[in-house]
């Protein structure tokens, strides 16, 4: 029985469909393919096929604990796919909003293979059924707004005629609140949001004086002129009032209001009249033609023809486009596009799950950016907190499925640092051993995700079923993949095309912020490593490349996959790290700890063996805020390249 | 000879209807696509004539071009969904003065000059291609390599204009 | 019945594409997979998003399968197996893809979503990339066989495939026919990482089966006329003429499935430059060198 079936009643036809549906599982992974390759999970082996968007699954995953703010987003996603759909959750009992998990399974590969079996039943005998209930949730339902095309700012929730001008209100969503209710795939309501959106300033050229008699025009069509006011017989705009003697209303003929005007025609330049009026021959409006024709900074822009002597007829007052679009912000390409604003996140496929990127988007090209983390992970930050150690290591060290081990030997070190104590140099050297191998694995795991971003298919698997191995291997095994990484770094060299899609994109100059391999591929050769002297003992070496950008930053995580393999082989021993029994201890206490994305710096507070205030200073919070200056102006597929390139975690980020 | 008749009446009254379609619709992409099948029927037609190449040839060119025409539209028209539904037309007499005289101008055209001998079968496809390029590169080859060249001037001047230099835009910027 | 054989054909060819396109993928042989696949997108709900431009929605899938059809209409698996030998064949091929720009830029227009909106809007400016690629060499192909029919291109290979007389050419023609087709690397309108599946995303149901069979058919058909332009088509020794054919657009195939594999996506601003800096000076190298072999060799 599943929650999510079809209507309809299982027989004959619909028979042969389950069966098909049950051999044919395509899952969207919440929060993302890399969590759950950071688990260990090989979700393709067993039997899921990954898919990029909602609507082509049928099996929603979700991978560990997730985040109340995920879990929101997680039922958008739910509620785009389509029946027969399937919940299946792995290592929690699914929370709402979502609807009960149809199959439920531990985190762990057996656990996996098994609850696929169960699923695959489930499909066969439960995809159609007679009754079934539609998955509502409270985010979901839209708020249809209204607003005028015009005037953006004027928003109402019941339909209307806009205040400021009179036009008609065209219904639109509402747009993004806190940004944790859109999901990948928000439709958006095309004209209106895009008039909403645009920047076309038909409404602001209000530049009218007051004392002069008035007449009243529509904006859109100068050849309305009237004495009263009202609305306009073809738009139904209401008239602008504008003074007899100046400027016409739009934007692109403004004039000093003194010297002698007299009136013409566009379109017919042999028409001249001293008042005011219509065109006898075609009905446009006579424009104001004088003897000094200022023109003001707008026109920059735009060469000036726009001067009445010159006027060509095909070119109109309000009928060129070119001079509508010209006070719109042009992009790098210097093309006007549409601004869409689009939500990449917080489940894109590409990018790390849990980030959401809001895009504002000029045609391809990003005009502004907005980057955030939907997991808030800033429990940690009280000032009031109380658990004994050993939890508050647990706790920790669970708060980042991505590098589980470096927070866990962060808060041991802290806990040592306070305590005053020492650790024999064998359990250093195979903490570092520890350490490392999740430095490759976290790489590799970057590595993955990359080809995912970029299509390079055959990374993806490659570097996923290298990490796969590598995160709990030992030793020996880990020597024995040398070889494999070897030919991994060699292939990746020769790639055709990666250069070119990587080279000088996201260019970061060296900067005091930076840290971790993005800083190491600008040149500046920080490593909290250097600082320790068990790494030093093992003869350790910061990696650093010139460039600053996405390639560089792909080289120096290459590098650092094989020096972290020879750290290991010169620790020779691998132990995860565990705290020390600090008893009753008082007393404040710091760390820090190369993490594989930066240096992670941690401050304690204990008080009678309790952990009292903890303060967390992690890498990419710091490199979060690079993005939006990084990606602006650049290509979509570009930007995308640049935010993968800087390895973010989002559990990490502190809000 | 029926059945011919029929497909050019048929593709003829096509192309008319999608070129009115054009003007009737909001939606700035739809009137785009409907002048792409207005051509394409018009192609359509010269297929029905036995017309192959030029038939193909229109098939393919307009397809083409009015797709690009549809982006170019999307990028400067204000309402390219057209759920605004605001009246874009413009100088509706003149317009209408000028369909007419054109209208009038083509059907004058149409019946009243002389256009040869009729010819009651049409040569072989293959046959009208290897005349269509003996044609080419022969007596009009002066017409068309002028037209060629000439586009391509205009192609790449167009480009050139199109192309701000990066240091006269950053000057401009506010 | 011609007609009805040849369209059997292109059905299977499609569905052995998705076995290829799978084993490309998983490594693994699947030869039941794209079955269970297509039944399951059939029962699955179709979706329409709100505010779609209905027309455009609907039509876009259709018009993508229908391009591939009437492309394959005039390629030709034997020397009868053709469904309509066009005087201008070789043309036709072309003017008949050109509409899977149109078909696309309906899909991406047709669904109200920006993923898909940029997608439609990448081809266009892919095809503005490959559109030249693929005239000019059928141009250089056509003259070598001083015919635009088909069956005299592959006629005219009988002496030495094209792929040797002008390997320039199919080069050029290959890297376009990829291009057109949208597989990866050109996979700019359907980007897994880039646009969540971009045009294909917001399609659901019995459209979206409609799409992907449309995409399929046109990988094979692309295919089919490369072995028809460049690999001599049905022509081989001790096989018959439609074995060849089968074999060598099988071939074909799994390469343009298999190199993408192994490459990231192209920037479209370098497929772009490249397109018009390198190869459209390089195909009219190919066009004067076809030329000059073609006056010069008996």
């Amino acid at each position: 029985m599943i929650t999510g079936a079809r209507q309809g009643t299982l027989s004959g036809l619909r028979r042969l469909v389950s069966i098909a549906m049950a051999r044919d599982l395509s899952a969207f992974l919440i929060p993302g393919p890399d969590i759950a390759r950071a688990h260990g999970l090989d979700f393709e082996a067993a039997g899921l096929h990954p898919v990029a968007s909602p609507r082509h699954a049928s099996v929603l995953l979700i991978v560990g604990a997730i985040p109340p703010a995920l879990r929101e987003a997680a039922a958008i996603i739910y509620a785009q796919m389509v029946r027969p759909r399937v919940l299946f959750a792995l290592g929690t009992e699914t929370l709402p909003p979502l609807p009960a998990a149809d199959v439920v399974a531990g985190l762990s590969q057996q656990d996996l293979i098994q609850g696929i079996r169960q699923l695959r039943s489930a499909f066969a005998e439960g995809a159609f059924r007679p009754d079934v209930s539609d998955f509502d949730a409270p985010m979901l339902h839209v708020r249809i707004e209204y607003t005028c095309p015009m005037h953006p700012e004027v928003v109402q929730s019941e339909p209307g005629s806009c205040p400021k001008c009179g036009m008609d209100l065209l219904p639109r969503e509402a747009q993004a609140t806190a940004g944790h209710t859109h999901a990948d795939h928000q439709e958006m309501d095309n004209s209106a949001d895009r008039q909403a959106t645009s920047t076309h300033d038909h409404g602001t050229h209000h530049t009218m004086v007051r004392d002069a008699p008035l007449e009243y025009t529509c904006p859109m069509h100068p050849e309305v002129v009237q004495r009263e006011p009202g609305s306009c017989p073809k738009c139904g705009m209401n008239l602008e009032p504008r003074e007899a003697q100046t400027e016409p209303t739009h934007d692109h003929h403004h004039m000093t209001h003194d010297a002698p005007v007299e009136y013409t025609c566009p379109m017919h330049p042999e028409v001249v009249q001293s008042e005011p009026g219509s065109c006898p021959k075609c009905g446009m409006t006579l424009e104001p033609h004088e003897m000094q024709d200022t023109q003001t900074q707008e026109h920059a822009g735009m060469d000036p023809h726009r001067d009445h002597s010159t006027m060509d007829p095909g070119d109109m007052a309000f009928m060129s486009m070119i001079d509508v679009t010209q006070d719109l912000p042009r992009s790098g390409d210097g093309l006007p596009m549409e601004w869409i604003e689009a939500p990449f996140g917080p489940f894109f496929p590409g990018l790390p799950g849990g980030l959401l990127l809001t895009l504002t988007l000029d045609g391809d090209t990003v005009a502004g950016s907005d980057a955030r983390s939907l997991i808030e992970n800033g429990d940690l930050l009280l000032q009031h907190l109380s658990m004994d150690s050993g939890s508050f290591v647990e706790r920790l060290a669970n708060r980042d499925p991505l590098a589980p081990v470096a927070y866990r030997l962060l808060a041991c070190r802290a806990l040592e640092n306070v305590a005053g104590m020492d650790i024999p140099a064998d359990t250093a050297c195979a903490r570092i051993g520890a350490l490392e191998r999740e430095r490759i694995a976290s790489h590799l795991g970057w590595l993955a995700l990359f080809g995912q971003q970029t299509g390079f298919d055959w990374l993806r698997r490659r570097a996923a079923s290298l990490q796969l191995k590598f995160r709990q291997a030992d030793l020996k095994q880990i020597l024995a993949l040398k070889p494999a990484i070897q030919a991994l770094t060699k292939r990746l060299k020769r790639t055709p095309l990666l250069e070119s899609r990587t080279a000088g994109i996201g260019q970061l100059a060296p900067d005091a912020t930076l840290r971790g391999p993005v800083a190491r591929a600008a040149g500046i050769s920080d490593d909290a490593r250097s600082t320790d002297k068990t790494c030093a003992a093992l003869g350790f070496t910061p990696v650093s490349r010139e460039g600053g950008d996405a390639l560089a930053r792909l080289h120096v995580r290459l590098d650092e996959i094989a020096h972290s393999i020879a750290l290991i082989k010169a620790a020779g021993a691998i132990e995860l790290p565990a705290p020390a029994h600090v008893g009753e201890l008082s007393g404040t206490g710091e760390a820090v700890v190369e993490t594989p994305r930066g240096l992670a710096r941690l401050q304690l507070t204990l008080e009678g063996g309790q952990v009292t205030a903890a303060q967390l200073d992690t890498p990419s919070t710091h490199h979060l805020t690079l993005i939006t200056p990084l990606i602006e102006q650049q290509e979509l597929g570009d930007a995308l390249v640049i935010v993968g390139s800087l390895d973010l975690s989002p559990w990490e980020i502190q809000p | 000879m029926s059945a011919q008749t029929f497909f050019i009446g048929f593709f003829g009254l096509a192309a008319v209807w999608f070129g009115i379609v054009v003007f009737r619709t909001f939606s700035m992409v739809r009137s785009a696509l409907a002048l792409l099948f207005s051509q394409t029927a018009l192609g359509a037609m010269f297929l029905s004539m036995q017309a192959e190449f030029l038939g193909v040839l229109q098939i393919m060119m307009m397809a083409t071009e009015m797709s690009i025409m549809a982006i170019f539209m999307v990028m400067f028209m204000m309402d390219p969904g057209g759920l605004g539904e605001m009246d874009m037309t413009h100088q509706k007499r003149l317009s209408l003065s000028a369909g007419i005289v054109s209208f009038v101008a083509a059907v004058a055209v149409a019946v009243f000059v002389d256009w040869g001998p009729v010819a009651h079968t049409a040569p072989d496809a293959a046959q009208q291609t290897v005349d269509l390029g003996l044609e080419l590169l022969g007596r009009s080859m002066l017409i068309f390599e002028t037209a060629g060249v000439t586009i391509l001037t205009a192609m790449i001047a167009a480009t050139a204009v199109a192309i701000q230099p990066a240091t006269w835009r950053s000057k401009h910027e506010h | 019945m011609t007609t009805v054989l040849i369209l059997l054909l292109l059905a299977l060819g499609a569905y052995l594409v998705a076995v290829i396109e799978t084993w490309t993928i998983t490594g693994r042989f699947q030869l039941a997979a794209p079955l269970f696949a297509g039944i399951a997108l059939l029962g699955r709900e179709s979706i329409v998003p709100r505010k779609p431009d209905r027309i455009f929605f609907e039509v876009a899938p259709v018009l993508l399968l229908i391009s591939a059809i009437l492309a394959a209409a005039v390629v030709p698996l034997t020397p009868d197996l053709i469904i309509t030998d066009l005087a201008t064949g070789a043309l036709f091929i072309n003017a008949a893809l050109v509409y899977v720009l149109v078909a696309l830029l309906m899909a991406g227009w047709g669904p109200d979503g920006a993923y898909a909106m940029i997608g439609g809007w990448r081809f266009l400016g892919q095809l503005i990339a490959y559109a030249m690629l693929i005239v000019m060499p059928i141009t250089a192909v056509v003259m070598r066989a001083e015919s635009l029919l088909t069956t005299q291109i592959v006629v005219s290979q009988a002496g030495v495939w094209n792929i040797v007389y002008q390997p320039l050419g199919f080069v050029l023609f290959f890297i376009a026919a990829m291009a057109l087709a949208f597989l990866p690397p050109f996979d700019l309108p359907t980007a897994k990482g880039e646009l969540a599946g971009g045009v294909e995303a917001e399609y659901t149901g019995v459209r979206l089966a409609v799409f992907r069979l449309g995409r399929l058919a046109l990988i094979i058909t692309l295919a089919a006329a490369t072995v028809i332009f460049y690999l001599g088509g049905w022509q081989g020794p001790w096989l018959p003429p439609w074995a060849w054919s089968a074999i060598k657009i099988l071939v074909v195939t799994a390469t343009m499935l298999l190199i993408g594999r192994f490459m990231p996506r192209i920037r479209e601003a370098d497929l772009l430059a490249w397109c018009w800096i390198f190869g459209i000076p390089l195909a009219l190298l190919n066009i004067f060198l076809v030329g000059v072999l073609v006056l010069v060799l008996p």
